[in-house]
């Protein structure tokens, strides 16, 4: 985990300027990583922010700390989904491997995004006020979240792992597209129940057009259309084929 | 992850930021995908990609594009920016060409980007539609910071580094351009639009 050497720091509060999530504190004399607020990202580390080579990295000391590395830390792949960042797929292969059917929409909760960070209790009730509405959470093989899920049909996260800040985590799920609108109500619930932000992607098949009729169900939620979008756009050679 | 799909700011300003991806499918084609890699790259250099990278070694803005290329290998993720849909429409249009094989995803104002599937003769097949940021969003920090920290999805851009990019640009110790150059340094994807955050620069400083 980073830290900063007290020895070698001479207050020059230089590498607060390069702390992604304002992590570094400053006592009157030296400067210090906050380790409840640091989210382990590594930026100061590869950036080399410190002149005086102040700060430094020991080794993540349990579970939790080794996953909040490895989803804050984007050049880090993830040991199970074997993809680099937070280790999902969302919509980038959905034309090869198929995971999001028509009839269905996709979730890609992305939590603490952008840039405010989340605690992994605030992940727990975005994740079980989902499930409440009919989600089916992405299982672990697909979803780094999942692994700290005992059970993906509740969305509860184990305990341990509750205070731990990372600087995003992606919640991943589908539901049917008839269930779309309950989902959404749900998150319009939770959000004022949380102390960060998440940004919402609904992945969805769509004709050769772009559209999918079922996204008229934002209007009676009074949810702005959306104006942007990451769009597969269908060279991948499909699964059968492949 | 969606790190390309919730950028922020000015509408005219995202329809001038096209992000490219190429994707292998773990389990299907995740095997030996370096000729394939270079095809892409040859591919988007062509059409004037002014960023690209990967994360495993850095973006082109830091590193030299012999040495992202040398090192690629099977965990690789290959991706960059355009700043044109003309660009986008003459990448898709040879990518289709080339029938790698592999996913390829472009992300930006979906207007601009249906358009040039249009026009590239692409089809797509399903979209991660962004509905942007919801809760305690009177805690993030300014528009125009956002707008430059989104560019890195993975938020490697502090917010206090822009402020201090953008205080050495007003106060003349650096250009825009330098400015945004310094700044792309933190997106280890290539991702990072440096054209786009100049304008943004010259606009809010007015050098």
């Amino acid at each position: 985990m980073a830290r900063i050497n007290a020895e070698k720091c001479v207050g020059c509060r230089i590498c607060q300027t390069y702390c992604s999530v304002e992590a570094i504190g400053f006592d009157g004399q030296k400067c210090f990583i906050d380790p409840d607020q640091c989210v382990e990202c590594y930026v100061c580390l590869r950036q080399k922010v410190c002149p005086r080579g102040a700060i430094e990295v020991s080794p993540l000391d349990n579970f939790y700390k080794e996953f909040q590395h490895m989803m804050s830390d984007p050049v880090e792949n993830h040991p199970v989904t074997g993809v680099t960042g937070r280790g999902t797929e969302e919509v980038k292969t959905n034309d090869v491997s198929g995971r999001v059917k028509r009839g269905e929409v996709g979730f890609a909760i992305d939590m603490g995004r952008p840039g405010l960070g989340v605690y992994l209790r605030d992940a727990e009730k975005v994740a079980m006020a989902l499930c409440k509405a009919g989600v089916k959470l992405t299982p672990a093989e697909h979803s780094p979240l999942a692994a700290l899920m005992p059970d993906i049909t509740t969305g509860k996260l184990v305990e341990d792992c509750l205070n731990y800040r990372l600087l995003s985590v992606i919640i991943e799920g589908k539901c049917r597209e008839e269930e779309l609108g309950k989902a959404l109500a749900a998150l319009k619930e939770v959000e004022s129940q949380i102390d960060t932000v998440f940004s919402v992607g609904l992945i969805m098949r769509v004709d050769e057009n772009g559209q999918n009729p079922a996204i008229g169900c934002l209007d009676d939620l009074g949810i702005p259309r959306p104006h942007r979008g990451k769009v597969n756009v269908g060279l991948g050679r499909p699964l059968a084929e492949a | 992850m969606t790190h390309s799909l919730h950028r922020s700011g000015d509408i005219e300003s995202q329809k001038k930021d096209f992000v490219w991806f190429m994707y292998q499918t773990k389990g299907v084609n995740d095997v030996g995908i370096k000729p394939k890699a270079l095809a892409f790259i040859e591919a988007a250099e062509a059409a004037g990609s002014v960023n690209w990278g990967d994360v495993k070694t850095g973006p082109v803005t830091r590193f030299p594009a012999e040495e992202i290329k040398a090192k690629l290998s099977d965990k690789s993720r290959i991706r960059g920016v355009f700043t044109r849909r003309e660009q986008v429409v003459e990448f898709l249009k040879r990518i289709k060409e080339e029938d790698l094989g592999m996913s390829v995803v472009i992300s930006g104002v979906l207007d601009e980007v249906l358009a040039a599937c249009r026009e590239a003769g692409v089809k797509p097949h399903s979209i991660n539609f962004s509905l942007g940021v919801w809760g305690r969003k009177e805690k993030l920090p300014d528009d125009v910071t956002l707008s430059i920290t989104t560019m890195c999805g993975h938020h490697m851009i502090p917010p206090k580094f822009v402020e201090y990019i953008i205080k050495q640009v007003d106060s003349g110790k650096m250009t825009p351009e330098q400015g945004a150059n310094r700044l792309s340094d933190f997106c280890y994807c290539g991702i990072f639009n440096q054209v786009r955050c100049a304008e943004i620069i010259k606009n809010q400083t007015g050098k």
